[in-house]
């Protein structure tokens, strides 16, 4: 009896989930699984498609690709310097917005307004910046410091694209974190207070260990958006990667190889997964140190 | 209890069932086949190219308008796709969904006819369609290997010598006539980092015919040629003007999109660009006053590119006779005439350019005048490989990254590597 009710229930709640199971099978799970089907055969799509099972193919010449290992590599180094520096200054903005200064909800919306705006335009706008006789080498100029060719010098294009993403993702994480310390009771302090902590000790010994499970979302969540960088180097290079394949990522390198030849779908699906497994092995590791029970 | 579950369940299948439903639709299309058949056998025919200027809808408008007017039963439904074209056409030609006209670039062609996507066109051709008529190299473009014609080109472009009227006559300088002669003028009308000389096109869809210009090969046997020290030398004049002279830049340094905007803004005093810069620079910054010439010869050669899209026919079509229709009123005299009467494009039929006149024109008689001797940008069907590589290396040779030997010897060890994995 107590049994038949139960199934009973199960069933109601699947029937109830149908219209989403679905969709996310059909839209989610199904090509999730076709594109690791894909990595495996060799693929012409156009015409008589024809899908001939090349084993692990694709996936050793990855390993001998060089354009895959440059793509790699401009990716990791963007992923080390991007996550970090904004996560800090994520951190840093809303600490100081958070701490009850005048005109705080002005500040709030300013800061927060290059999120609001489409990355494609924002690249666009850095572009014109980012040019010899534009903004950013102006104040350079007015300043006494060196100007840049930010956007044909392959050693400071791929810098360009990092500081112009710094700005406008940091906002974004901000906000998550202005949540967090609104969280934080009033007593924590006043108890470090009590023992004659001053508000470096505060924020240090109370508002990051306690912000501690909102950093590592903001640091997965950073991780996972950065390791997938498209547009902007796209539009920097007028999608070739260049100058000297220093913009090239691996997302980049994905979709030349899906769309821009013919015949290499299978490929760019191999390097897609590959690119999964790095972003999933980051993940890990940044949950294996910070060990903490995760909220998520 | 249970009455409110039941209802839930009851609204979670109706909701299901309407999400399918709304994938359907047959019904409606059904009914409407059925009105179409009164009407003795109305056809729909889709075609689909990207997007020109405001003026060029019109006109293509107006050329699809008349069509419709010589066949009654025919309508045309007109699809733009803005961006990224090639990568929209080849997905919804993989889903089956492909138009049954649409636009075809000659650099991408080979590859297309290659994989059996294109419908062969011969046995459609009439005796008055006139085919004849048409440049030769042009309609060689959109051949396949088995020597059917794939496509009928719509229009065409060479690359002109764009130069700016008050820049020339403020520094006392004469058009250039050859490569040295350009190279010395753009020195002297170099203003700093203000205005450029030269405003260079750093790919290799405008520097094709440069590389070949001594001698050496870019693609052979389908495979990167062009660390041929031979197409180094040819090359090597634009990277020292960047580099020595400094008289010369690549529109993005300043702030452009591209050549004919950064002449616009009169940051270049000269830019080597198509049919397609005459147009924009007339609407966008009518006080530019500017002159066309020849492109300049190089050792008293003369070269430019030339650029080439046509229409092409869906295999999997089923409206074929519908779209062969359309295709032959588009590419034939009456059909040309119309398209190209505003010269936003040149006309690929002799006798509708010989009619138009352009080869009188101020402007575009130095792109007529280009015609016969112009490369045609197309070469095997791996030359979106070879153009990617190269373009990737080029450009940091042009900054001064690296020599131009190193980087395209670079560039076309890993296209091969690239060419021989596919």
């Amino acid at each position: 009896m107590f049994r038949r009710q139960r199934w009973k229930e199960a069933g109601t709640a699947y029937t109830l989930l149908s219209p989403t199971l679905f969709v996310l099978l059909l839209f989610v799970i199904g090509p999730i699984l076709f594109a690791i089907y894909l990595s495996f055969h060799k693929v012409q799509l156009l015409g008589t498609a024809s899908f001939q099972f090349v084993g692990f193919d694709n996936f050793t010449r990855i390993l001998d690709d060089t354009r895959a290992k440059i793509a790699l590599w401009n990716t990791a180094k963007y992923v080390a310097i991007v996550v970090p520096t904004q996560t800090m200054l994520a951190l840093v903005l809303a600490a100081t917005l958070n701490a009850g200064l005048k005109g705080e909800k002005f500040f709030r919306i300013v800061y927060f307004l290059p999120t609001l705006t489409s990355s494609a335009v924002l690249t666009l706008i850095f572009m014109w910046m980012y040019n010899q006789n534009g903004l950013v080498n102006h104040v350079l100029k007015f300043l006494g410091l060196p100007t840049y060719n930010w956007l044909g010098d392959p050693s400071v294009a791929l810098n360009a694209i990092m500081i112009m993403n710094i700005w406008s993702t940091a906002p974004f994480f901000m906000v998550i974190y202005l949540a967090a310390l609104q969280d934080i009771p009033d007593s924590l302090y006043e108890a470090a207070e009590l023992d004659g902590a001053n508000a470096w000790h505060k924020f240090w010994y109370v508002t990051v260990p306690y912000l501690k499970p909102v950093t590592s979302f903001v640091i997965i969540m950073g991780l996972i958006g950065t390791f997938q960088l498209f547009d902007q180097s796209y539009i920097f290079s007028g999608g070739s990667g260049g100058p000297n394949n220093a913009t090239l990522t691996v997302v980049l390198l994905i979709y030349q190889y899906a769309f821009k030849s013919l015949g290499t779908m299978g490929y760019a699906a191999a390097l897609a997964f590959a690119l999964a497994i790095v972003i999933l092995l980051a993940t890990w590791l940044q949950r294996k140190f910070s060990k903490e029970e995760s909220l998520y | 209890m249970k009455k409110k579950q039941w209802f839930a369940v009851g609204m979670s299948t109706l909701l299901f069932g309407s999400v399918l439903a709304g994938c359907g639709g047959e019904e409606k299309t059904a009914k409407n086949e059925e009105k179409s058949e009164k009407k003795e056998e109305q056809v729909e025919v889709t075609i689909a190219g990207w997007g020109g200027n405001p003026m060029e809808q019109k006109l293509l408008k107006q050329t699809l308008d008349e069509f419709e007017k010589t066949y009654p039963n025919i309508k045309v439904k007109h699809e733009v796709i803005s961006d990224q074209y090639m990568d929209v056409i080849k997905t919804r030609l993989i889903g089956g969904e492909g138009p049954d006209v649409f636009y075809l670039d000659a650099f991408e062609a080979p590859a297309m006819i290659g994989t059996g996507v294109l419908e062969p066109l011969d046995d459609y051709v009439t005796e008055d369609f006139d085919i004849n008529d048409f440049e030769k190299p042009l309609l060689d473009a959109f051949k396949g290997p088995d020597g059917k014609i794939y496509g009928f080109p719509k229009d065409y472009s060479t690359l002109a010598l764009f130069y700016n009227k008050k820049m020339f006559a403020e520094a006392g300088l004469d058009v250039p006539k050859t490569w040295d002669e350009l190279r010395e003028a753009a020195k002297k009308l170099t203003k700093g980092t203000e205005v450029y000389g030269f405003g260079a096109a750093p790919e290799l869809a405008r520097l094709y015919y440069i590389a070949e210009s001594k001698g050496g090969k870019v693609v052979t046997d389908n495979k990167a040629s062009f660390a041929d020290p031979k197409v180094v030398e040819a090359l090597q004049p634009i990277v020292d003007m960047r580099l020595k002279d400094k008289s010369a830049a690549q529109p993005s340094e300043v702030g452009a999109g591209w050549g004919g905007e950064m002449f616009g803004q009169q940051k270049a005093a000269m830019v080597i660009e198509g049919n397609w810069a005459i147009p924009f620079l007339q609407e966008t910054f009518p006080n530019t006053e500017f002159g066309t010439a020849e492109v300049p010869t190089i050792d008293g050669k003369k070269g430019t590119m030339a650029y080439t899209v046509a229409y092409v026919m869906n295999k999997d079509s089923q409206k074929k006779e519908a779209a062969w229709k359309l295709i032959s009123f588009l590419t034939g005299k009456e059909g040309m005439k119309i398209w190209t009467s505003k010269g936003f494009a040149l006309p690929t039929r002799k006798s509708v350019a010989a009619e138009l006149g352009y080869d009188k024109d101020e402007l575009r008689a130095a792109l007529v005048a280009g015609a016969p001797y112009a490369t045609v940008w197309q070469n095997g069907t791996n030359l979106p490989i070879i153009m990617n590589n190269f373009n990737n290396q080029f450009v940091s040779a042009f900054l001064g990254e690296q020599p131009l030997d190193e980087a395209l010897k670079k560039a076309q060890d890993i296209a091969n590597k690239e060419i021989e994995a596919k």
